[in-house]
């Protein structure tokens, strides 16, 4: 009686979170153990001598600040496009009565249903042709719209009173100046999550960047990583957690700063 | 004039979005369907008719058989993990517990940020099965750990678990964001009426979610079987021979390493096809506002 039964359901959630989280744990604390030390005291998550020594050696092999700037330039291209064609887009549906609306939407949400492999081949002929393999621009190139991100802003943009833009629009303000300032503003806390969510997204892109990046001095941080894995079984595995660690720490901190608006812009784009 | 002008603007809007839909989709749909009844190997001059060939052999080539039965054994895993075990969860944490939603939220999420080529390499050394710290548990209890990478239905489940581990947190918050929209007031007359908790869930609860839970269901099929293809080319390239591959992995395996065109294209259009069929499900049971705009 003095105190309510603890809830078991509790134990099996902290479960489920340490099986989420222990692997990053594990990742960080082997990536400053040396080679020896990891292979004896693996599952002490707290190194018992710390070192560099996997840092080092990677920048040693890797140009870490070149693969960093590459796969950082690719992400910001891919979400400022993403974020553009998305609020134009999105702009149009909720201002315009035209023709084809539903069918232009229907298209949209079609998109997410299309598997990149349909359009591999003739994408990967059309960057050839263009003389952009091997450029992060060819692989960003195809990727600058985004339905999703379309749909989120769309929904966001449906709650702007309409009185507010008729207003605008009876004071003549032109139609770009009320899209950049009114609507931008008012959308600032969805551009701001969405565009965190492409960010990282692109950050850990793997598929199209390995089909068009092939010279090693293009890679990016996820195919350099992929790079530390020998099927033969020699994997340098202290190596790999260094550069795997590299890699999270960007959407880590986003995450940490942004995270009340990612978890919302997610939820929002589940609700139909 | 001005009328003109605004039955122009829209489309002004439109534009950049229409011209990328057009050049890196819909035309590249409409090509890999003419790739599709070609065999070429993606540098040839020329490219040789064969009609329906390419069909034919994605349905009677032994490894396009196994391929596509592996792809149904991927689907069957991947709505275990990835849609039925997160839905469970978000009931539970809907209805069986009254604190910390937030934080399991939170938790559950992180996971979802980091790349699979992560997740992969992390996972290649915890199940590794002579270095791995799981063999090594397990070898003090005295088991010894499988070699999975030398079992097709073993690697697909690890490779399954993978995907499970970065996708789990989302499907998660989404599905719990379908539940939170359910009115407070049906669960609240059914505590007073002393209705049991499962029997609410399965009567109630279940029905009124299935919208998003459709969504979420279908998206797990269409971007698991896609998820996979970054553990499967990290840790098996499709093997043991092909035991591991799915309809995706196999499409791109005949565009760029076996330089089969026709194949990987006809490959293509199949999946295409059955990605469109859940579409249809989609459409006709969740995206309500299209009609918004008829």
């Amino acid at each position: 009686m003095l105190k309510k039964k603890l809830n078991l359901w509790h134990v099996l959630l902290i479960i489920i979170i340490l099986g989420a989280i222990f692997p990053i744990l594990f990742m960080v604390s082997n990536s400053f153990k040396t080679l020896r030390d990891s292979y004896g005291t693996m599952l002490n998550l707290i190194p018992l001598h710390p070192t560099f020594e996997n840092y080092s050696l990677l920048n040693k092999q890797v140009n870490l600040l070149g693969l960093t700037w590459n796969t950082f330039l690719m992400a910001t291209m891919v979400t400022v496009g993403k974020l553009l064609t998305g609020l134009l887009t999105a702009y149009a549906f909720r201002s315009y009565q035209f023709k084809g609306k539903m069918l232009i939407y229907l298209i949209f949400v079609s998109t997410i249903f299309v598997p990149f492999t349909i359009v591999m081949i003739p994408n990967y002929l059309v960057i050839s042709k263009l003389n952009l393999l091997n450029n992060i621009i060819g692989v960003a190139l195809p990727q600058l719209c985004d339905a999703t991100g379309i749909m989120i802003f769309l929904k966001t943009m449906e709650k702007i009173p309409n009185s507010l833009i008729d207003a605008a629009k009876i004071d003549n303000i032109p139609n770009r100046k009320i899209f950049f300032n009114i609507v931008v503003p008012i959308l600032k806390p969805s551009i701001v999550s969405v565009g965190a969510i492409f960010f990282i997204n692109s950050w850990n892109e793997y598929v199209w960047p390995t089909l068009i990046l092939k010279d090693k001095s293009s890679f990016t941080l996820p195919l350099a990583l992929q790079n530390y894995i020998s099927s033969e079984g020699g994997t340098n595995f202290p190596l790999a957690m260094a550069l795997s660690t590299i890699m999270v720490v960007l959407p880590l901190i986003i995450y940490l700063i942004f995270q009340k608006y990612i978890l919302n812009s997610i939820s929002n784009s589940g609700l139909k | 004039m001005q009328n003109k002008n605004k039955k122009f603007l829209p489309f002004l809007y439109l534009l950049p979005t229409a011209i990328l839909l057009i050049v890196f989709l819909i035309v590249p749909i409409l090509y890999t369907f003419y790739l599709s009844f070609f065999d070429w190997n993606l540098i040839a001059p020329t490219k040789e008719f064969v009609g329906m060939r390419n069909y034919l052999e994605v349905f009677t080539d032994p490894v396009n058989q196994k391929v596509i039965l592996n792809t149904l054994i991927y689907i069957v895993f991947l709505v275990v993990l990835n849609f039925l075990f997160p839905y469970f969860i978000s009931l539970i944490v809907k209805f069986f517990i009254s604190k910390m939603q937030g934080a399991y939220k939170v938790l559950f999420f992180i996971p979802s940020l980091f790349s699979l080529v992560v997740g992969a390499m992390v996972f290649t050394w915890i199940l590794n099965p002579v270095s791995g710290p799981l063999a090594y548990v397990l070898k003090n209890v005295g088991i010894s750990m499988p070699n999975w990478s030398n079992s097709g239905i073993l690697a697909i489940t690890v490779i399954c678990f993978i995907t499970n581990w970065k996708v789990f947190g989302y499907n998660f918050i989404l599905l719990l964001t379908g539940l939170g929209s359910i009115p407070k007031n049906i669960i609240d007359a059914a505590k007073v009426d002393g209705i049991p908790k499962w029997r609410l869930i399965w009567n109630v609860i279940l029905p009124m979610n299935q919208g998003i839970a459709i969504y979420v269901l279908i998206l797990t099929i269409v971007q698991g079987l896609q998820y996979v293809f970054t553990p499967i080319n990290v840790i098996t390239t499709g093997g043991p021979y092909y035991g591991s591959s799915n309809m995706i992995y196999q499409t791109y395996l005949n565009a760029f390493v076996l330089y089969k065109t026709g194949t990987s294209s006809a490959l293509a259009i199949v999946t295409f096809v059955i990605f469109l069929i859940l579409l249809f499900i989609e459409i006709r049971f969740v995206e309500r506002k299209a009609k918004n705009y008829a």
